[in-house]
């Protein structure tokens, strides 16, 4: 007898309604977004099929990259990031290592894994800044990390960009200490040959599974020696390294009858592909992790509307307003929430959802107009997209309380920045806007954003953007993304109205001025796409709109797994603030 | 009788309606061009009676834009 429940039900078993039904689908916007997520799709595809033809690794027995994270990932969990990032612009057109979170076996894991199609999975440019990216958010959740490791080392064309540097190819490894220090797992399958630098990723994490044909070693076993280097290459040192090349058999060090019968490092080793991501599996299982139900404040729920709405809601003209509520009844369990302060800074939507159960708070640029008598401190009206003094004091507060009562914070942004001039500064929007920044930094809890549309000026910075790097995990982009310091024509107008004006009163034609404001406009335009924003790191993934909700369902779950810090549910004081 | 009057100053950019027209809370009646924003104007549910703007007519707050009985 007895009777099961969850903590403080008053407040969370059911909570208001948010949202309504779409009225009416609007099929041409829906075909404008889908237009963009089709070509971030090609985009993708390309990636996915660089390099070495699948099926021929298949005919020798080896998977690609992408089979493995299949095989090991549980079905509908992936959530792939940093797919199309490609900072440096390579040959390649990406970094070569694939990444996201998933769950193994019903955990939830940072999984990384080399690019085996391309250059055996060597250092590419721009690859230590994908795999920092993917430390750090093993670390702000808290979550193992599991490499699925096929790594020849430094790409040896490009050395300079990829081996040396503060944050270059070895950082990886003391971000691999620095997560063991905080209690985190590494779990690394290792495939293939892996040398020096290779050596060092198979080396570096906590439990080492090998496949039978791998090794790993210091250094390398292909490199031909024994000639008299002349600092240069001729006809004469080109036919003696032609000889011993012939003669030259290589035997990679580091062989599984070294490292596994030799020294032990490698702790298991395996036949086949899926005999070892079976194994990683196993250990999954067997890392300490809360069930879901610890920390749940009611059952899972799909929200009420479909996540297809999105298509209809979120305008592709970026000039349309459009209701984030609406945006945000797709997004939360039932459409259910709590909102803080609703009465207060109308511009911000703040408020506590469940996201599968588990409590979340979202944080989100309300749209449209704002009413007659809003910003308090000005004659001029408000409008949705702008932050003024009221939303910048109140989601201080949020943020506060979320990190007192340990709620991860999900942002949604859609911003053109924060209020300007003299009556702004009077209104202390400049303070307040760092006074946010740092109060992020002081909640220590993780979040995530989603750049909806707009993220520009220092309100993309603020609304828990990428730049917090101690608490963004990731950052996603949609097909409406845009992200600029400023709209392309107000940066023309400031950069040329002096010379207008010179050019106007010296009497000579303007025409060759507008044609500069013009190419800056498309600069703007061209520099701030979705798929640009994905390709230099400006976010970490654009995602198709109706995969919003999963994200936040791996975030949240991620983030309950195995939490740094708990605020016993019937101890949260966000809830009772809101509900008075 | 009620008059649908303009939340802000700004310029008429689509008139959406006509009179005789039944239309609901939700429907986009017009879209004023403000603060370098498209923001739809929504009404009461009822019939509308008349329409008292076009296309590219500037209009300041509380301007009456429509009568809906």
């Amino acid at each position: 007898m007895g009777s099961r429940g969850y903590s403080l039900h008053p407040y969370f078993k059911k909570m208001p309604d948010i949202g309504k039904e779409l009225t009416r689908v609007n099929k041409k916007n829906e075909e404008e977004i889908k237009n963009v997520e089709a070509e971030v799709a090609k985009e993708v595809e390309r990636v996915k099929n660089f390099g070495k033809a699948t099926d021929k690794m298949n005919e020798k027995g080896e998977w690609d990259a992408w089979q493995r994270i299949e095989y090991l990932v549980d079905p509908g969990t992936w959530c792939p990031l940093h797919t199309i990032f490609d900072p440096a612009d390579n040959e390649e057109g990406q970094t070569g290592v694939i990444d996201g979170l998933g769950r193994i076996n019903g955990r939830w894991a940072v999984i990384i894994a080399s690019n085996n199609k391309v250059m055996a999975g060597a250092w590419l440019s721009g690859q230590a800044e994908n795999i920092l990216r993917v430390t750090d958010m093993a670390k702000m959740l808290h979550l193992p990390l599991v490499w699925i490791l096929n790594c020849s080392g430094v790409k040896l064309m490009e050395q300079e960009a990829v081996y040396a540097n503060r944050r270059g190819g070895g950082t990886t490894f003391f971000r691999h200490a620095e997560l063991q220090k905080l209690g985190i797992p590494i779990i690394v399958g290792i495939w293939g040959t892996n040398p020096a630098g290779g050596g060092y990723h198979a080396i570096s994490p906590t439990i080492l599974l090998a496949h039978k044909d791998s090794n790993m070693a210091v250094g390398g076993g292909g490199i031909v020696g024994g000639m008299n280097p002349k600092g240069y290459f001729d006809e004469e040192a080109a036919e003696q390294l032609i000889e011993a090349t012939r003669k030259y058999k290589a035997v990679p060090p580091g062989r599984v009858e070294i490292h596994y019968n030799g020294t032990g490092f490698m702790r298991s080793v395996f036949d086949t592909e899926a005999e070892l991501l079976d194994e990683i599996k196993r250990y999954m299982k067997i890392l300490p992790a809360y069930d879901p139900e610890f920390f749940r404040v009611a059952e899972p729920a799909e929200p009420k509307f479909p996540i297809d709405d999105l298509y209809s809601i979120v305008p592709f003209n970026q000039k349309r307003t459009y209701s984030m509520t609406e945006v945000l009844a797709r997004l939360f369990d039932n459409s259910e929430h709590l909102e803080f302060r609703p009465d207060y800074g109308p511009e911000m939507y703040c408020g506590l959802a469940k996201i599968d159960g588990f409590l979340c708070g979202f944080i989100a640029n309300n749209q449209g107009l704002l009413g007659a008598d809003y910003p308090k401190y000005a004659d001029y009206q408000g409008i949705g997209g702008k932050l003024y003094r009221e939303g910048l004091i109140k989601m201080n507060e949020f943020v506060t309380l979320c990190g007192r009562d340990r709620i991860p914070i999900i942002w949604i942004q859609d911003t053109t920045g924060i209020d300007v001039g003299d009556l702004a500064e009077l209104a202390e929007l400049l303070g307040l806007g760092q006074s946010l920044i740092y109060s992020i930094e002081q909640s220590e809890i993780p979040m995530i954003s989603i750049v909806l549309r707009k993220g520009s000026a220092a309100a993309h910075y603020i609304l828990g953007g990428p730049q917090a790097n101690n608490n963004n995990v990731f950052t996603l982009g949609t097909a409406t993304t845009e992200i600029y310091v400023m709209h392309g024509e107000t940066a023309a107008a400031a950069s040329y109205s002096r010379r207008l004006v010179k050019d106007k009163d010296a009497g000579k034609p303007l025409d060759s001025t507008i044609a500069k404001m013009n190419e800056m406009v498309q600069q703007y335009f061209d520099k701030s796409r979705p798929i640009f924003c994905a390709k230099k790191g400006l976010v970490d993934e654009i995602v198709n709109m109706n995969m919003l909700r999963k994200y936040c369902q791996a975030f949240v779950g991620a983030y309950y797994q195995n939490p740094k810090s708990i605020c016993a549910i019937h101890q949260m004081i966000t809830p009772r603030i809101i509900k008075g | 009788m009620a008059e649908l009057t303009s939340p802000i100053a700004g310029k008429i950019l689509e008139v959406n309606v006509s009179v005789g027209q039944t239309v609901t809370e939700d429907d986009e009646l017009f879209i004023i061009e403000a603060m370098k924003m498209e923001n739809p104007v929504y009404g009461d549910a009822g019939t509308v009676k008349e329409i008292k703007v076009k296309v590219g007519d500037q209009v300041e707050e509380g301007d009456v834009l429509a009568i809906i009985e």
